[in-house]
Formats: C-alpha cells, sequence, structure tokens
C-alpha cells in the first residue's frame, strides 16, 4: 500500500499503468473521509430502515403443511384435563412438603393414559464462570459439584411411543411446574398440555415418539430443563465417588414409597429416553392479565442471539392467527413505543413510499408510520435480547443441543370462569396439537427456513441478507481508514515535510529508513496487542472476585475497578512500557497506531457479527464512531479551526459514552428512568452475563474495552 | 525495526526461549481445558494423535497398524513415539511425555532454525563485502535475522498449538528444517538424513530436494552471479577468489549417495517392522496412497476436501491430477528464477506445499512462517505486510468460530467454514507472491546500486 502513493507521485516513469483494482483502492483510501462519512450514514439509516424492509413470513417446508388437519382434540379431552387442573389446585394434593404428592398426581395420569412415566431427580447446577463455553460442545467439562441432599428437584417425565414410528425421533412438550407454590396459570398449562397427550395416545397418525416433560421450576425453568437435556444427551457413566441424587437416603425412600403407591407397569425408576428431538414446545400459562383477548406471547431467543429455526414460529403464528384465533405478540422495547421522533420519522418514510409510489406505481415499499413504530419497538427488543444472549426461556437449553424449541405464552383474558377455563383448554389444547401434528409430518430436521433472522412482528421478519447490509455499511470505513492512516503515516516518514510534491528519490544511505518503512508498524501492534492482553486479564479478574464471599455488588464492582487499573499500571510498566514508547518514536505515531487499532477492531466486530450479531450491531453503532473519529486532542486544540473544535466536542462525548459500564448505565438510564441507578447494577449484569455463557461479556471485555482504551490513549497523545 | 532490534539484543534471546517454553507446558497441563487435539486445525488425519495411539494399540495387538484405514503415519514413528501414548505417570497429565517430546522438537529446530539464519547472514554480508556495497548498505544495521526466526518460530501460536494439540508436525517440522541446516551448513549426511526422513513422514518435502541441491552446488542465499560479473567488469579487474563458486557436482552426487544408504535404511527398518503386516506396499499405500487420493474427506483449512466431497467420482482422478501437478508446475519456474537463493526457495516450497497439500494443518504453516524469519533484511520493504498480519489473526480466529456455527450450533453449514478456509490460501498467495516479489525487488536494487542508476521508485 505505501507502493500506492509513491506510484502517484512519479508520473515521469514510464509505467503508470495502474491496475483499475489498484486505482479504485487509490481513489478509495484518498477519500476516506468523504466515504467512511457516506457509509455510517448509510449504515444507521439502513437499520433504521430495517422494519420497513422487513418481508412477511411463510412456510418455507412443504412438508410442515400447518391446518390442512382438522383439530382432532375434543371436548371429553378437555374434561380429561379440567380434571387433572382440579386434582392439582386441590388444597388436599399440597398438603405434603416436598409437593411430591402433585408429581405423583401427573404421574398416576399419565400412566392411566399408557404412556411411559419416569421421575429424573436433579440438582440444580450452580451458575459457573465458564468464558469459552461457547466454542466447547455443550457437554464437555461438566464437573460433578459438591451436593447435598436437601436440594434436588424431580422431572416427571412421560413418554408416548409413536405406533408409526420407529421411535428414533421425538417432539417435546415442557410445562414448567412448581409444585410448591404453584399458580393457578402453571395448573391450567398442565391441564392444556394433559388434554393434548391424552389426544395422542388415541391418534393413529403419530410417526415420532411424545415427551411431556413436566419440569420443577423451583430451582429456576430453566435449570430443570437443563439438567434434564443434560441428563438425556449424554449419559453419565460417573464413577461410584461422585455423589448424585440416588445416594441420598432420603430420596431413595420416597421413590420407594412411590414405586408401592403408583400401579402400573409402565413406571421405572431409570431414566426413559425417545429418539432425537425434532421440535421442543414450552408451554405456559399467564397467571395474571391485562390483555383485552386472548393472547399468545412467543419466546425464541437463545443464548448468544441464537434463534430457533423461523419455520417453528411461522407454524405457530399461522395456527394460532389462522385456526385459533388467538392474538399472536412478540416481545416489544416498550418504551420506544410512545417516542415522538420515532413517530415522525415513520411518517417521514410513509410519505417517501407516497411519492415513489406516485412517481412509478410498482414501488410499493411503505409501511404506515404506526406499523412502523411498532416494527421498530420489536425489532428493537429483538436486537436487545439477542444481544444480551441470555435465553428468554427454558426453551434456551434446547438451543444447545441444536433443537429448535420455543416458549408460548398463553395470556387469558378472562379469570377463573368454568366457560372460559374449557375455552382456553380447547383452543390452547388444538394450537398444540396442530403445532405437535406439523412438526410430526417433518421429515428432516428443521432446516428449510432461516436460522438468522430479526423479528418485526410476529409475522414479518428481516433475514440475515438484510441486515448484513447495514452492519456492513457501518464497518465498511474501518479498512479504509486503516488503510489511508497506514499509507499516511509511511508517506510522510518517507518524503520530508513540505516538498511532498517532488519525492525525493531513495537515496542508497536511506536503506535503513526502507528497513524501517514496511515493518514500522509492529511497535504499534504491540501496543494493541498488550492491550488487548490486558482486556484478556480484566475479563477473567470477576472469577476471582466472585470467589470472594460476602460481597456485595458494588465493592465487588469497585474491587474490579481497583485491579484492572493496577493491572493495566503494571502491564504499562512492566511490559516495556507501550504507551510511553509509542509516544517517543514519531510524531506520526498516532497514526499508526490508531490504524492497526481500528484493524483489530474490524476483525473484533467482523468475529462478533458471526457469533451474534446483535451485540455485533450494538457495538459498531458505539465503537465505529469513537475509532473513526479519535485524533490527539492536542492537535486539535492547536489547530483551533471550527471543525477540529467539532471533533474535540465529538471526541470527548464518544469518549465518554463508549466506556462500556457507562454505555450500560445510559441505556438503563433511557430505559428505567435515571432515578434507581447503582453502582452495582453493572456488576450484577455483568454476572449475569457470565453465567449464561455469552460471549457478549468476551466481546465487552477483549474488544470493546480495549478499543475504548486505545482510543482514549490517542486522545491524550503528546505530538 | 530498530527498537525490535535492539530488544532482541539486549532483552536476550535466551528469555523469550524460555518464556516460550514455560508457555507451553502451562498449557500442557490444561490439556481437557483446551481440547486442542480434537480441533480440525491441528490435527489432520497424518498428524493426528489420536491416530497414532490407535495404530501402535493395532500393532500391539498383532495387527496391521494399518486396518480400518486409522493410522496413516510412518511405522517408524510408531517404534518411536508409540509407547509415549500408553506410558503415564502418575499424577500428571495424560500425555504428558509425548507433549514434552514435541516440546523438545520445537526447541530444537528452532535451535537449528537460529544457526541456519545466522549462517544464511553471514553469507549475505560476505556476498555484500564482495560487492563491495557495505558501504551503501548500512551492515550495522542488519538483524540477527536467525534469532528472529527462531523467536518467529518459537512464539508463533501456531507452533504453540500444534506442540500443544499434540499433533505429529513438530516433529515433521524438525525433520524438513534438519534436511535444510543440513544442507546450509554442509553436512552432507546430515542433510540426506533429514531429506529422506522428512519425505518417508509426508511425502511433500521431497520437492525440496532442488533447494537442496542448489544449497549444496553453489552455496547458500546470495545475489545472482550476474551481479558479481557486472561488478568485477566494472573495476576491470576479475578477482576469482571474490566470485561466488561455480555449480560443483561433486556434493550432490555425495549427497544423493547419502540420500540412497539413508532411504535403503529407513525401507529396510520399515520393512522389518511391517514384515507381517503386508510389508511395504502396504505401508506405501496407505501413507503415500492416502495422501496421493485425498481418501478422508472431514473438514481442515485445506481446499481439496470440500473439493472432492463435490466432484463427481468419474471426474475424480483427473482433478487429483490436477491438484498434485500443480505444485509440481511451479516447481520449475521458481527454481529457475530464484536459483540463487536456495533457501528463500525452499521457504517458497514449504509455502506452496502447506497451501495445496491435501491435509494441511496450522503446523506447515509454522513452518513456513518461521522460515520467512530469515529473511527479514531482505524483505524489509515487503509490501501488505499488516493486512497479512491482520488477515493471518483474522483468519485463525474465524475459523474455530466458524466451525463451531456449523458443527455444534447448526446455524451455518460447510459453506461457512470453507470460506474461512479459501481466505486462508488467499492469504498465503498473497504472502508468496509478495515475498517472491520483495525478494527480486531487493535484488533489482542491489544491482541499480551496483550499476549507478537512480533507484526505480516502481517497487
Amino acid at each position: 500500500m505505501a507502493e500506492t502513493k509513491e506510484k502517484s507521485l512519479s508520473d515521469e516513469k514510464p509505467k503508470p499503468r495502474v491496475r483499475p483494482i489498484v486505482r479504485l483502492g487509490i481513489f478509495l483510501i484518498s477519500h476516506s473521509f468523504l466515504v467512511s462519512v457516506v457509509c455510517c450514514t448509510a449504515g444507521v439509516l439502513a437499520l433504521f430502515l430495517l422494519p420497513v424492509l422487513a418481508k412477511n413470513t411463510y412456510i418455507s417446508e412443504n412438508a410442515l403443511m400447518p391446518g390442512s388437519a382438522s383439530p382432532m382434540l375434543s371436548n371429553q379431552h378437555v374434561s380429561d384435563g379440567n380434571r387433572l387442573v382440579k386434582d392439582l389446585t386441590n388444597p388436599n394434593s399440597k398438603s405434603s412438603e416436598t409437593g411430591i404428592e402433585s408429581h405423583k398426581i401427573i404421574a398416576q395420569y399419565m400412566l392411566d393414559l399408557g404412556a411411559e412415566v419416569s421421575f429424573h431427580k436433579f440438582h440444580p447446577q450452580m451458575n459457573q464462570f465458564h468464558p469459552l463455553h461457547f466454542f466447547s460442545s455443550p457437554v464437555s467439562g461438566k464437573i460433578q459439584e459438591n451436593y447435598s441432599c436437601s436440594s434436588y428437584g424431580i422431572n416427571t417425565v412421560g413418554i408416548i411411543r409413536a405406533p408409526r414410528g420407529d421411535g428414533k425421533e421425538a417432539i417435546v412438550l415442557v410445562t414448567p411446574y412448581n409444585a410448591l407454590k404453584s399458580g393457578f396459570g402453571e395448573a391450567l398449562s398442565l391441564g392444556i398440555a394433559y388434554s393434548v397427550f391424552s389426544l395422542l395416545t388415541q391418534v393413529t397418525w403419530l410417526a415420532k415418539d411424545i415427551i411431556w416433560l413436566v419440569a420443577d421450576s423451583q430451582y429456576g425453568e430453566y435449570a430443570a430443563v437443563a439438567a434434564w437435556l443434560r441428563e438425556y444427551q449424554s449419559p453419565k457413566f460417573s464413577s461410584l465417588s461422585t455423589p448424585n441424587a440416588e445416594m441420598c437416603p432420603d430420596v431413595n425412600n420416597l421413590f420407594e414409597l412411590k414405586g408401592h403407591s403408583i400401579s402400573g407397569s409402565k413406571f421405572s425408576n431409570s431414566f426413559r429416553r425417545a429418539g432425537t428431538m425434532a421440535a421442543a414446545l414450552v408451554l405456559k400459562v399467564r397467571d395474571q392479565n391485562e390483555q383485552f383477548e386472548d393472547t399468545i406471547s412467543i419466546y425464541a431467543e437463545a443464548s448468544n442471539g441464537q434463534m430457533p429455526n423461523l419455520d417453528l414460529i411461522n407454524v405457530v403464528n399461522y395456527l394460532a392467527v389462522h385456526r385459533q384465533g388467538l392474538r399472536v405478540n412478540v416481545e416489544k422495547l416498550w418504551p420506544l413505543l410512545n417516542s415522538s421522533w420515532l413517530k415522525s420519522l415513520g411518517e417521514i418514510f410513509e410519505s417517501l413510499a407516497k411519492v415513489a409510489k406516485s412517481l412509478y406505481p410498482k414501488w410499493k415499499f411503505g409501511i404506515p408510520a404506526t406499523e412502523y413504530v411498532e416494527g421498530t419497538a420489536t425489532l428493537a427488543s429483538s436486537l436487545y435480547y439477542q444481544a444480551l444472549g441470555v435465553p428468554t426461556g427454558p426453551h434456551g437449553a434446547f438451543r444447545d443441543y441444536q433443537v429448535d424449541a420455543i416458549t408460548l405464552e398463553i395470556s387469558p383474558k378472562f379469570s377463573l370462569d368454568k366457560v372460559w377455563r374449557n375455552d382456553i383448554l380447547l383452543r390452547g389444547g388444538r394450537l398444540i396439537e396442530g403445532v405437535i401434528r406439523s412438526v410430526n409430518n417433518l421429515l428432516e430436521k428443521f432446516h428449510q427456513s432461516f436460522f438468522l433472522y430479526l423479528l418485526t412482528s410476529p409475522s414479518k421478519f428481516v433475514s440475515v441478507g438484510v441486515y448484513m447490509i447495514a452492519f456492513a455499511l457501518l464497518i465498511a470505513p474501518l479498512p479504509m481508514v486503516a488503510a489511508s492512516l497506514y499509507v499516511d503515516a509511511n508517506s510522510s516518514s518517507n518524503y520530508s515535510k513540505g516538498d511532498s510534491s517532488t519525492p525525493s528519490a531513495i537515496t542508497d544511505t536511506d536503506e535503513h529508513g526502507i528497513a524501517i518503512r514496511s515493518w514500522r508498524w509492529l511497535n504499534s501492534a504491540k501496543l494493541v496487542f498488550i492491550v488487548h492482553l490486558w482486556g484478556a486479564i480484566v475479563s477473567l479478574l470477576p472469577y476471582f472476585i466472585s470467589q470472594i464471599p460476602d460481597c456485595s455488588p458494588t465493592t465487588s464492582f469497585m474491587i474490579w475497578v481497583l485491579l484492572s487499573i493496577l493491572s493495566l499500571l503494571t502491564s504499562n510498566s512492566v511490559l516495556a512500557s507501550p504507551l510511553a514508547c509509542a509516544k517517543a518514536t514519531q510524531e506520526k505515531e498516532w497514526a499508526l497506531v490508531k490504524s492497526v487499532t481500528i484493524s483489530s477492531v474490524f476483525i473484533g466486530l467482523g468475529l462478533m457479527s458471526v457469533i451474534n450479531f446483535a451485540t455485533a450491531e450494538i457495538g459498531a453503532l458505539l465503537m465505529v464512531p469513537m475509532c473513526l473519529l479519535a485524533r490527539p486532542l492536542k492537535l486539535d486544540v492547536r489547530a483551533g479551526t471550527l471543525r477540529s473544535f467539532c471533533r474535540l466536542i465529538c471526541n470527548l462525548v464518544l469518549g465518554h459514552i463508549a466506556f462500556p459500564p457507562a454505555a450500560f448505565f445510559l441505556l438503563k438510564g433511557m430505559l428505567d428512568g435515571f432515578g434507581n441507578a447503582n453502582v452495582g447494577d453493572f456488576w450484577m449484569w455483568v454476572e449475569s452475563l457470565w453465567a449464561w455463557n455469552s460471549a457478549t461479556y468476551l466481546f465487552i471485555g477483549m474488544v470493546q474495552l480495549p478499543c475504548w482504551v486505545l482510543c482514549v490513549s490517542i486522545l491524550f497523545h503528546t505530538c | 525495526m530498530e527498537k525490535v532490534k535492539k530488544k532482541i539484543g539486549s532483552f536476550s534471546f535466551w528469555n523469550w526461549v524460555t518464556a516460550s517454553i514455560i508457555f507451553r507446558l502451562i498449557l500442557i497441563y490444561f490439556p481437557k481445558n483446551l481440547n486442542l487435539s480434537s480441533r480440525p486445525e491441528v490435527s489432520t488425519p497424518l498428524t493426528s494423535f489420536r491416530r497414532l495411539a490407535e495404530g501402535y494399540w493395532l500393532k500391539q495387538s498383532f495387527m496391521s497398524p494399518y486396518a480400518g484405514s486409522m493410522y496413516h503415519g510412518s511405522p517408524l514413528l510408531l517404534s518411536l513415539l508409540g509407547p509415549l501414548t500408553i506410558n503415564r505417570i502418575e499424577g500428571q497429565p495424560n500425555h504428558l511425555l509425548y507433549s514434552l517430546v514435541s516440546v523438545i522438537a520445537d526447541v530444537v529446530s528452532a535451535m537449528l532454525i537460529r544457526a541456519t539464519g545466522q549462517n544464511l547472514r553471514l553469507a549475505y554480508l560476505r556476498s555484500l563485502e564482495s560487492l563491495d556495497l557495505v558501504k551503501q548498505i548500512e551492515v550495522s544495521e542488519f538483524l540477527f535475522s536467525g534469532d528472529i526466526a527462531a523467536l518467529i518460530y518459537l512464539c508463533n501460536p501456531f507452533t504453540i498449538v500444534a506442540c500443544v494439540g499434540l499433533s505429529t508436525s513438530p516433529i515433521e517440522n524438525m525433520a524438513v528444517i534438519l534436511c535444510l541446516y543440513g544442507a546450509c551448513s554442509r553436512l552432507i549426511p546430515l542433510a540426506a538424513f533429514g531429506w529422506v526422513i522428512a519425505t518417508h513422514l509426508s511425502l511433500y518435502p521431497a520437492i525440496l530436494i532442488i533447494p537442496v541441491i542448489f544449497l549444496l552446488g553453489c552455496g547458500p542465499d546470495s545475489p545472482p552471479r550476474k551481479l558479481f560479473l557486472q561488478r568485477h567488469q566494472q573495476k576491470e579487474v576479475l578477482n576469482q577468489s571474490k566470485l561466488p563458486p561455480r555449480f560443483s557436482w561433486g556434493p550432490v552426487i555425495h549427497f544423493a549417495f547419502w540420500a540412497f544408504l539413508w532411504s535403503v535404511y529407513v525401507l529396510v527398518l520399515c520393512g522389518i517392522s511391517l514384515k507381517q503386516f503386508g510389508g511395504l506396499w502396504e505401508m506405501f499405500k496407505s501413507t503415500y496412497g492416502f495422501i496421493l487420493t485425498v481418501e478422508d474427506l472431514s473438514p481442515n483449512i485445506g481446499v481439496l476436501w470440500y473439493f472432492f466431497a463435490e466432484v463427481f467420482e468419474f471426474f475424480r482422478n483427473f482433478f487429483l491430477i490436477v491438484f498434485h501437478v500443480n505444485i509440481l508446475f511451479m516447481i520449475l519456474p521458481l527454481a529457475i528464477r530464484l536459483r540463487h537463493r536456495p533457501c528463500y526457495l525452499a521457504f517458497v516450497y514449504v509455502a506452496i506445499c502447506s497451501m495445496l497439500k491435501s491435509y494441511p494443518s496450522v503446523g506447515d504453516s509454522a513452518l513456513y512462517l518461521g522460515l520467512l524469519g530469515w529473511f527479514v533484511n531482505e524483505l524489509a520493504d515487503m509490501q501488505f505486510s499488516l493486512f497479512l498480519f491482520c488477515g493471518y489473526v483474522g483468519v485463525s480466529l474465524l475459523s474455530p468460530v466458524m466451525h463451531n456455527l456449523w458443527i455444534w450450533r447448526g446455524t451455518g453449514n460447510a459453506n461457512f467454514y470453507f470460506a474461512t478456509a479459501m481466505v486462508y490460501a488467499c492469504l498465503q498467495i498473497v504472502l508468496v507472491v509478495e515475498g517472491v516479489s520483495a525478494m527480486l525487488n531487493h535484488d533489482r536494487k542491489l544491482r541499480n546500486l551496483i550499476t549507478g542508476k537512480p533507484q526505480d521508485a516502481k517497487s
């Protein structure tokens, strides 16, 4: 690249013929300022255009055929379900301390239907710090901890073997249930699942086994499902020394007792399995209701922003809306719904679309402003939950094993009415039946439709091909600016300042200059490397801090900050004082540092966009402007023009905003109000991130924080 | 650069060597957490440790080690390294002994690279002296390329990963380096031994025979012979002693003799160890045959697996020939153009092989990146250095992520992973092209210095 500048300067040479692609490169690099402004603006604009560009969903897999068969769930099954609900809500069943009675009732009901029933005992797994978990398989590296016999949960599992299947595939239905303090909603969800289950024992079309998992949610819904899945997918052939639930005498007693009390040959104490899972549905019924009609909420985000196949959502959405008359909604970011600027933006887009349509009738891309605002709110929440990397429900556990799963939460409109209860049982049951029947038709895994998408409404989505454009536009300036800075820094060192138009031919004694030229970036690379190493250390520190007993979040956070600063200073002094040495050598050193920083940010963002797009997008919105604008403050102060003054202000503002904790508090303040912000909140947030193995944590620690430090060091560069 | 040099001078080479060894030892103690030995980037069907252990187990139970298409390496490795796969020390990580052997192999390779680099540097200085360019090119600024190359080899994450990931590539690399070292310091039996072993272990180093012949025939890298003649014509005195020696056939024949001897020796040893299991033919079929016919299509960082997974069966042989001839096609032109720089030629050959070989791993890249360090002085104004560096960093991070996306998450597919493999191949091409052109430019610059022409700005 150093060559390009020379080439453009040496016109008198007989071979100025430059290949077109090189000429294009030179053009882009020499106009990098303009290009980056245009690209960044286009990137942000494209992000806001996404709700307009969203396409309607369609069912891509033909085998699914949702709704082609009429539902078979009858009032008989509904009354069966009602019976279970009554038994469970009966105060007698709650007399037991451990809630084992309700599990027995459920198991008995399952057995009466002729299903195979087993109990699965588990210990809730403590959240551990394994930040690199993302790269390994879900089962590796699980080490048994010391369990006490006092805390364990019991999942009840019922399996129907398919009359037409070969037992190699299964569909999972999950209903979280807390036997100790179950609300009416949970009982109702069990009732719905039971009515479907009772139907499925009779039907002849079943080709995949049905597993009904009643997950004991007293330690959290996710933990129960995850424990069951772990056992299902990776049987433990553990040595006898590791204590597990079976060894606790207390538990054994309970189960022996159960063995006697439950009649039926199909009950087994051992773990039961069916085939590989084709799909999983988690069913919940919400207790309190503020909706005006029966709605069903879909939660789909699993860990690290993974989504189930779009077809699964499509099937649920299609059946709920067109067959059962339920309203489907997905999570929205509510504060955005009332924002006036978004509304006016929507109106602008709408009027633009009108103008376009009047010019050429075939251009139909506008959507009404209200729809735009709703779409944006949904998109924002979709981005937010994906970026967080924390699953939004127990379905997240399935995604770790490549099983497509979603959580359906039914929010009914009335309360405690007999007719209404039957109605919701019937409609919910028919929805589940329809979905199971569709999935039952599948010949292969879900693979036809998208895995990488953002939802803007239950029936609209933005696919990866569209949203990547916005991201690509946003980060496109990075390599260009890096190249132009690199070329500038190199050429300025070669030619004495002032007469850059007449390139003094590299004289013989300039040999050393040449030797430096091409590899001079090594120094800056060392600095960048050391700062990233520091970032890695900072990301590992919480592991040690979390070992300190009885530490409030605020103190932990303070310790973390102190240790981070300390380690930065140490690495700065021990490892050849990179910041100081950057100052010393040349005046253009900062440009090289900036160039290498930008390259590293580009790599980091590119990587993250593959791992978790939403994190990368939000990170790019924060980091790209900061990286591009960073320039020593001294230079701007010295220049004293309006432009440099603007840049100074921008730099200072961005320098504050892009600091991860500051960005967190800003975002939190915008969503919840600034009143109850607390320093410890950030620690809790970070803790939740690493407890859920979110890659966002690594991104913040190893890309964003080092980038911020490097940019700040450029800002305060003495040149 | 000056800083780097001073650092290496003062900071002392040995500190860095110790640091890199300690780093390896630390990593060896966490084999479970890293799980490097199962990464496709590290262990190919040829270099995998698991397959070695399997082959050893088969042989112990009186079966052919090549049964079941598990093991595809040399029978000699089985006898030498096989016992280490089952020997354990109580309370230590499982494959500690084997890991230690890899670490030792790495250190030995680094030392050999260092010695060769020093040789090359001396030869370069000598030739500059005889060209009377010492004043014009500040020789004092010359970097100790041997030290730098050794450190690049030792501290390269690729080398570390290949070493900790229990692959056999450290040993294969050591054989290649041994061959080049022997040829540079004119230890002909050693060079022949290295060449025979390297060829025996992984076939591709066979083409290194050309640089080795040049090395033995006319000595280590120097500017083109033409320059010397021009220089002396200017001075009008033909001082024969200052000219580089002409090509001499003596050492080459000596080398051929030794190579023949060593290969007979190796073949006899292999024959003895495989006497009951089908003999040498079986060995050739499941080592060289396996390499050449690309039987195993499991993903790796090369480009052949994807292609041969797609290609129709009846075109397969044709494309096998095309892909392998690709390497052979490049041998001759490069040999003609770079015949005055045999070590650089060896580097280019190794790089091309690691790009086009059927089962490449990061260990191969580690080798040629280490060899690149020998030429820091000549390649000082190589272009796109930052771009290449960022590319290597980016690809080596992206590749595991894409693999994860494809295999574990199921949201990606084979194309995702293959895309990184293609980018990686492109990077290697850019590296080779830029490296060769930088080297030719360097020669051109020397010529201009001699003829007194103004410096050509076109670089």
